[in-house]
């Protein structure tokens, strides 16, 4: 009998260690041998962790959420053998927030013992690898190409394209970076990929060494994901003891932690960041891919990205392509967060809408207030407003809407929320992490903050309304770096879809 | 000048004995005022004790140069 | 001439051979590939506005002033970092981007205070000038907002001051400190708002800032500047000049108000320095107005009288009375004189003339005697010129750089900043040396071999190097066939292949680890374009001219010579230390080289002089001191040399100077040597006459008069009326026929003039009808001499060695704040820097001895005794102590000894058998030099002017 508690940061935060140690305490106490208790990843529903699954023949039946108090309770009620429970879902997989989902990247997460590779493999782990060896080069970035893959990051270039780039590029080393710096709000795509499927990045990250010719890999992971740092530093252990990394198989990994600035999810600053400098943005170009990591050609790929591969090379790009809409294709890691009743992960094709999305998935707001504005695409994201929720999830309907996909993230906000402290927020944030290299957003963020502050306090409310527009516009158009060229998008979106927040204040 | 002297035969002295001959004088007639060339010869006349062999000899053929050539002056 | 400024093309130059056609705002300009947009647009004329962007640093992208558009292309990227492509077009201006660059300044003014008309900068701040260009009229955030009014001020260097209130956070500073100096002092700390530049969290003279100016120069605004310029205000005109520090050579622009100095600034446009400096030619200029400047010509008939002002037609008349009245009595040749590597060329060539033709005798030596006479002699045995082989630029193509025996970063630190890019760019770097020297290990720079020699054994180890390239088969062959004498060659590979000069057998005499010895020589041979730098640490030997012929073979064994990147370079010590020696200052030969013994020459300069001219040998320095001491040598013209505190054994020197009639000194103070002369003629500064400097590269360049003489009168004027009052006449108008003099009697000079140097800014000699823009690199398809020459050079121990009483060796050297006796640098605020020398002491020897950090310890010697302070170090090898010589109350050469260079008598100063102990008070020598210094320097002040 294998019980499945996660080890996920998400689980973890709310118990799951202590649930995992009352089932293991329980099966010796009870004399129940045939139970082991497994640490799987998150399945991604986060309002019900820690979500203790149980093995039975019909399937894996979810319980949750099992916090450390309800334990006890539960095993009374014969958990163990699946038994009915006001907190047992039912079958996991029939878990309405579940089944909806097209998971191809996260087709693991959750099931999955992290650090099992005899799990991987077993759950097709690999064989995307398995395949490219048997191709050249070009003909892997070629399957990318094919595939469509856009980086997941949120900038949304052709990962295809940056690869084939690189394996153009002539030097004696060339990197493959993977930005696990994951800084936006409300997002965890990448936390939960590295936590409950790290191998699934690092085949990633192998094949893409092969198709680009290079050796060495780092995973820029940030300060804040301790455990995912430990995961990933675990599982490259395990892969050089089984041959899949190391200097024999012709590509090593090495995860670097990162010293919590959110710049350094900038791929230059993250490169600078990595050769030990100060995280500074560079100027481009020279673009990554030609003079990157130790000025050697580099990939620098998000997460999401990386962990795609695998499914790409193994079913073939065009079945990856197959999902989505437009130019958007495969699938999108929509993460969902703020004022949302069902928190979690969905891996979906693109093309649904925000309201599905908010609705279908996240069951509304948590509060039960009517939601007032939704902000997608991490802190830098565009706040959007109850008439835009049938924008669909699409890269290109985000931008024409001046709003952008970014990561994946959807922060949702019921009516209580004030859209001029949020723009306020947007300038603050931008203030705090700015790197301080360009001027438009090392002086313009702070005096962003102040000329919100005087619009809220009524000071020459016209003028300074007038002031913020000017700066919006120079930070959009002339700062060196997206975190200074967005900090307008929820500035002025907010003060576009809710200008009563601006103007009718005393 | 002894000290001088010797230093410079040891630097000749790894060349084959005419060569290192040659080249000890040329460095003397070079490099040397007439006044340190005079203390040489008063030195030798006097015996020229601790001088290393390659400088008696050059010593010698600066001498005789010096008569058949009247442009040296010594 | 108004205040010279040159175009600032925002980022640097690229040097690629490929070009590019783009139109800026309508108008073809074709630039080489990766040339930026910004400077293509100031190549077609078009400034586009910028304040992060200088173009001595990479470009930056942060300041989003210089923005344009181009077609086809989304936004507005930055001019400064975007590369020109072919068949771009580019906007520079449009009414979108005059109101972002107006965005940009009105943020910048946000956060400025608003002093101009009472800023240090005012009238030369690119803020100010880019508010102007952009049409700031209103800063709409008011100045309530936060800001970095009250950020507290940085005083503590001496020469500039840090006022972060000013900073608008371009980074070039920090960026100059960087790429331009490699010393990375400053940073940007803090992000955001927040950030701001720091000398790493402490004050600027705490830190690790060597005030080479770099960041002074970059500054774009008054943050960092020059106090001279607080104090003064802006200059009205400027005078291009050369650096009278180390034989580097840096050209400056001695920005001027009237005759008074207001700042020295780096001039671009040098091609030593390329508009860098260090803290001597930029800041330490102050001596030169100092107090202690003597004006007045001077006699005395005593040393032991009190001197007594006269005028300029007393002190020379006296002088050539005396000078005659000697030769009358002792003979000719009881007189000579001493150039000095400090003067101009012009002056050089004067005083030789002056001994060959007005004393008509060959007793004219320079202070080259003691630094650089090996060089003379070992490349000219080898190569046929006596001179380094590359320009310094060579060094950007270096692959390998083998440094031997010099400091660059503190006795040449413009070159090492130079040599310091090229290593972060990846060339491989060999020192040897018997001390950790700087370059060792410095911010992303790591030696790949430090082979710490013992100190006297250079010959071995360069020996064993020879001797892996040989028998491993690495040595070039066909370089060597095609280039060097073949019996040569093959007598010397022989003596190198001799299993005593393996690393193996010569570790024990060396102290080198044989792998190491081996694997520098094997990375020097493979590695390809090698590059020697060497300094004094090669020629103050007893085996000096050995050791530069060593350093020539492996040159030649490796086929290191003849091109870019490679060859055998010395480092001068002094500004004109090559220029000293062209000019024939030596006893033994004439100008570019020629012996006296050599007819045709002689005939030519007998000729176009007018005088019959002796054809044997003088005397060197220390040959004249020993005849002094002998009674046959009487009399001394010493210009602008300090024989008495920079020649070693002091004891002997000044038993020499004493035992003379009549010594004139010429020089800006009361040297050391003045305390034994009796005529005193007032010299004059760099920046009081005219002439040329010849740098450690060949590189002959102007001196320019920035202001009159003090005392009336240009060194080169005295010494043509002391020739004209001897009965020799000369007579010229100004130096530049003295230059055309040279020019018409040496034919490596021919093709220079004072006019040809203006116009082409400086030139390297050869210069000719052959080469008519002068030679940056040697021997390129022949050797001067015809076929290089192949030395064998045995190692043979030097007769130094230490004892039981003297068991440790003392080695000598420099440190950057200072220059040589300090004559100069002790009379300005780098003495802050340095202010006594130190001994440094391993700890072993330390310990052993009960020294501890900062003891006063004896330090004796066969020769002498003295002390100084102890600095307990492991810089220093166990065995070894060290110490500088810019301070006269050291006495650093009275513990020195006699012992010199086999071939030239350059002085053994890096080789002296030792004892070190703990001492209570000064060694008696410094008592009695400080009561006879203060007894032989007084001075009866006569009233009215001198002349």
């Amino acid at each position: 009998m294998k019980i499945y508690v996660p080890c996920d940061s998400s689980a973890v935060s709310v118990g799951a260690d202590a649930v995992a140690r009352a089932i293991s305490q329980h099966a010796i106490t009870k004399q129940r041998p045939d139970v082991t208790v497994s640490r799987n990843g998150s399945r991604g529903m986060f309002w019900l962790e820690p979500l203790v699954e149980v093995e039975t023949p019909k399937g894996r039946v979810a319980y949750g959420p099992v916090t450390p108090d309800a334990v006890p309770a539960l095993l009374e009620a014969g958990m163990l053998d699946g038994k009915a429970h006001p907190l047992c879902q039912g079958l996991t997989e029939e878990i309405p927030f579940l089944k909806q989902q097209e998971r191809l990247t996260f087709a693991r997460c959750g099931i999955t013992d992290p650090l099992s590779l005899a799990d991987y493999i077993g759950n097709g782990g690999f064989r995307g690898l398995e395949r490219a060896r048997s191709m050249t080069s070009d003909a892997v970035i070629e399957e990318v190409v094919t595939s469509g893959l856009r980086g997941r990051g949120g900038a949304g270039f052709p990962t295809g394209i940056k690869w084939r780039t690189v394996a153009k590029a002539q030097a004696d080393q060339k990197y493959i970076v993977c930005n696990a710096d994951e800084g936006d709000s409300g997002t965890y795509a990448d936390r939960m990929i590295m936590e409950g499927d790290p191998f699934v990045l690092i085949e990633g990250m192998i094949i893409a060494g092969r198709a680009v010719g290079a050796t060495l890999g780092y995973i820029y992971c940030r300060s804040e994901y301790p455990h995912a740092f430990r995961t990933l530093q675990r599982a490259i252990e395990i892969g050089r003891e089984d041959n899949y990394l190391g200097s024999a198989a012709g590509f090593d990994l090495h995860v670097r932690l990162g010293a919590g600035a959110y710049i350094c999810g900038e791929e230059t600053s993250l490169l600078e960041s990595l050769e030990g400098k100060r995280g500074q943005i560079r100027p481009k170009p020279p673009l990554p891919a030609i003079e990157g990591l130790f000025g050697k050609p580099t990939v620098v790929n998000n997460v999401i990205s990386l962990a795609s591969v695998p499914i790409i090379l193994d079913k073939g790009g065009a079945h990856y392509r197959d999902f989505g809409m437009g130019r958007s294709r495969g699938t999108l890691t929509i993460q969902l967060a703020g004022n949302i009743k069902q928190g979690g992960l969905v891996e979906k094709a693109f093309g649904l809408t925000l309201r599905q999305a908010i609705y279908d998935f996240g069951g509304g707001t948590a509060s039960g207030r009517p939601l007032r504005a939704v902000q997608v695409g991490g802190p830098l994201g565009a706040y959007f407003p109850e008439s835009l929720l049938d924008t669909p999830l699409d890269y290109e309907a985000f931008a024409e809407k001046k709003g952008m996909l970014g990561h994946g993230g959807i922060v949702v906000f019921d009516d209580t929320v004030d859209l001029a402290q949020q723009a306020r927020f947007a300038m603050e944030f931008c203030a705090v992490e700015s790197c301080g290299k360009c001027t438009p957003c090392r002086v313009g963020s702070t005096r962003g903050v102040e000329v919100i502050d005087r619009i809220i306090a009524n000071r020459d409310r016209e003028k300074n309304l007038q002031v913020l527009d000017d700066l919006c516009e120079l930070m959009l158009d002339g700062s060196l770096c997206a975190l200074g060229g967005l900090t307008p998008y929820p500035v002025m979106s907010a003060v576009k879809h809710f200008p009563e927040d601006f103007h009718a204040r005393n | 000048m002894v000290h001088m002297a010797n230093q410079i035969a040891q630097f000749f002295s790894s060349y084959p004995r005419e060569e290192a001959f040659a080249g000890v004088t040329d460095h003397l007639k070079k490099f040397w005022e007439k006044r340190m060339l005079q203390q040489l010869h008063g030195y030798v006349a006097q015996g020229g004790s601790g001088l290393d062999p390659l400088v008696l000899e050059a010593e010698k053929r600066l001498v005789s140069a010096a008569k058949t050539t009247p442009a040296l002056r010594s | 001439m108004p205040v010279i400024k040159e175009i600032d093309y925002g980022t640097p130059l690229s040097v690629a051979q490929t070009l590019v056609t783009l139109e800026i705002d309508g108008q073809p300009v074709t630039v080489p590939v990766g040339t930026s947009v910004m400077r293509a647009a100031v190549e077609a004329g078009v400034q586009v506005p910028k304040l992060c962007a200088t173009d001595s640093v990479k470009s930056f992208g942060s300041c989003r002033l210089c923005l344009v558009e181009i077609e086809g292309r989304r936004g507005t990227p930055a001019s400064c970092t975007t590369p020109a492509e072919p068949g771009m077009k580019v906007r520079t201006q449009s009414p979108k981007l005059a109101k972002l660059r107006r965005g940009v300044m009105e943020l910048y003014i946000s956060d400025h205070p608003l002093d101009c008309l009472t800023c240090g900068a005012n009238g030369d701040c690119e803020l100010q000038d880019m508010a102007g260009v952009v049409g700031l009229r209103e800063v709409r955030y008011g100045y309530e907002g936060e800001n970095h009014f009250s950020a507290p001020k940085d005083e503590t260097n001496p020469y500039f001051s840090f006022e972060p209130s000013k900073c608008i956070v371009c980074s070039r500073c920090v960026r100059a400190c960087e790429e331009v100096q490699g010393t990375f002092a400053l940073t940007i700390q803090g992000r955001g708002f927040e950030s701001k530049v720091s000398a790493g969290n402490q004050p600027f003279l705490d830190s690790e800032c060597v005030s080479c100016g770099a960041c002074v120069q970059a500054c774009p605004t008054a943050t960092l500047i020059e106090k001279s310029v607080l104090e003064k205000g802006q200059a009205e005109h400027s005078v291009v000049t050369t650096c009278a520090y180390c034989g580097v050579g840096c050209a400056f622009k001695a920005e001027m108000q009237g005759s008074e100095v207001v700042r020295m600034v780096p001039y671009k446009d040098g091609k030593a320095n390329h508009g860098h400096s260090c803290v001597k030619g930029r800041f330490a200029w102050g001596y030169a107005t100092h107090k202690d400047r003597v004006t007045k010509p001077m006699i005395r008939a005593k040393i032991t009288d009190p001197w007594r002002e006269v005028s300029w037609e007393e002190a020379i008349n006296h002088a050539a009375s005396e000078f005659k009245r000697i030769q009358a009595k002792y003979g000719r040749e009881s007189v000579g004189g001493i150039t000095s590597s400090r003067c101009t060329n012009e002056e050089s060539y004067l005083i030789q003339k002056l001994i060959r033709a007005a004393f008509g005798n060959n007793n004219t030596d320079t202070c080259a005697r003691v630094c650089h006479s090996p060089t003379g002699y070992g490349l000219k045995t080898t190569f046929g010129t006596s001179a380094g082989t590359q320009d310094f630029d060579s060094v950007e193509h270096a692959d390998v750089i083998l440094i031997i025996g010099a400091n660059p970063t503190e006795a040449h630190p413009v070159f090492a900043s130079q040599m310091k890019r090229r290593l972060r760019e990846g060339a491989r770097l060999i020192i040897i040396d018997p001390r950790q020297i700087a370059l060792v290990k410095t911010p992303h720079i790591t030696a790949d071999y430090h082979l710490p020699l013992r100190p006297g054994t250079n010959v071995a180890v360069i020996n064993a190097i020879a001797h892996v390239i040989v028998t491993e088969g690495l040595v070039d062959e066909t370089f060597v066939k095609e280039r060097c004498d073949a019996a040569g060659f093959e007598r010397w590979r022989k003596f190198v292949a001799e299993d005593r000069n393996s690393p193996e057998n010569m570790a024990p005499i060396t102290g080198v680890p044989a792998d190491q010895l081996r694997g520098a020589a094997r990375l020097f041979a493979t590695g390809g374009n090698g590059a020697i730098y060497y300094g004094l640490g090669v020629t103050e030997h007893s085996q000096g001219s050995t050791m530069v012929m060593g350093m020539a073979n492996l040159a030649m064994a490796t086929g290191n010579l003849g091109r870019n990147g490679v060859g055998v370079n010395p480092l001068r010590g002094q500004n004109n230390v090559q220029g000293a020696c062209d000019m024939g200052s030596f006893p033994h030969e004439y100008t570019g080289y020629r012996h006296v013994s050599d007819e045709s020459t002689r005939h030519l300069f007998e000729g176009a002089w007018g005088v019959k001219l002796d054809p044997e040998p003088g005397l060197r320095i220390p040959n004249m001191l020993d005849a002094a001491v002998d009674g046959t040598f009487k009399g001394l013209y010493v210009q602008g040399e300090d024989i008495a505190q920079s020649d070693p054994n002091t004891k002997h020197v000044t038993a020499g100077l004493a035992a003379m009639e009549c010594i004139v000194v010429q020089d800006l103070f009361l040297n050391e040597t003045a305390m034994y002369a009796h005529v005193f003629f007032p010299g004059s500064s760099f920046l009081e006459k005219d002439g040329t400097f010849t740098n450690a590269e060949r590189r002959i360049s102007r001196v320019r008069k920035a202001m009159p003489p003090m005392a009336g009168l240009a060194d080169w004027e005295v010494t043509v009326a002391l020739s004209n009052a001897l009965g020799y006449p000369m007579n010229y108008s100004h130096p530049s026929e003295i230059m055309d003099e040279i020019a018409r009697l040496t034919p490596t000079f021919a093709g220079v003039s004072f006019d040809r140097i203006d116009e082409l800014g400086s030139v390297q000699w050869p210069c000719n009808e052959k080469a008519p823009e002068g030679t940056p690199v040697m021997h390129i398809d022949g050797f001067a001499r015809g076929k290089g020459n192949f030395v064998v050079t045995e190692f043979v121990a030097t007769d130094e060695r230490v004892t039981a009483r003297f068991p440790l060796i003392l080695t000598t050297g420099r440190i950057l704040s200072q220059y040589n006796v300090g004559a100069q640098t002790r009379r300005t605020d780098n003495n802050i820097w340095h202010h006594e020398d130190v001994l440094e002491i391993h700890p072993f020897d330390a310990e052993y001895r009960g020294i501890r950090d900062g003891d006063l310890v004896a330090i004796a010697s066969r020769a002498g005794e003295t002390t100084l302070r102890a600095e307990v170090t492991e810089r220093i090898q166990p065995g070894v102590v060290y110490t500088t010589f810019h301070h006269p109350v050291t006495g650093a050469n009275v513990v020195t000894t006699e012992f010199s260079d086999w071939a030239t008598n350059c002085p053994e100063y890096k080789v002296t058998a030792v004892e070190v102990r703990v001492a209570k008070r000064m060694s008696q020598w410094q008592q009695e030099y400080l009561e006879t210094r203060k007894r032989t320097t007084q001075i009866l002040h006569e009233v009215g002017p001198a002349r």
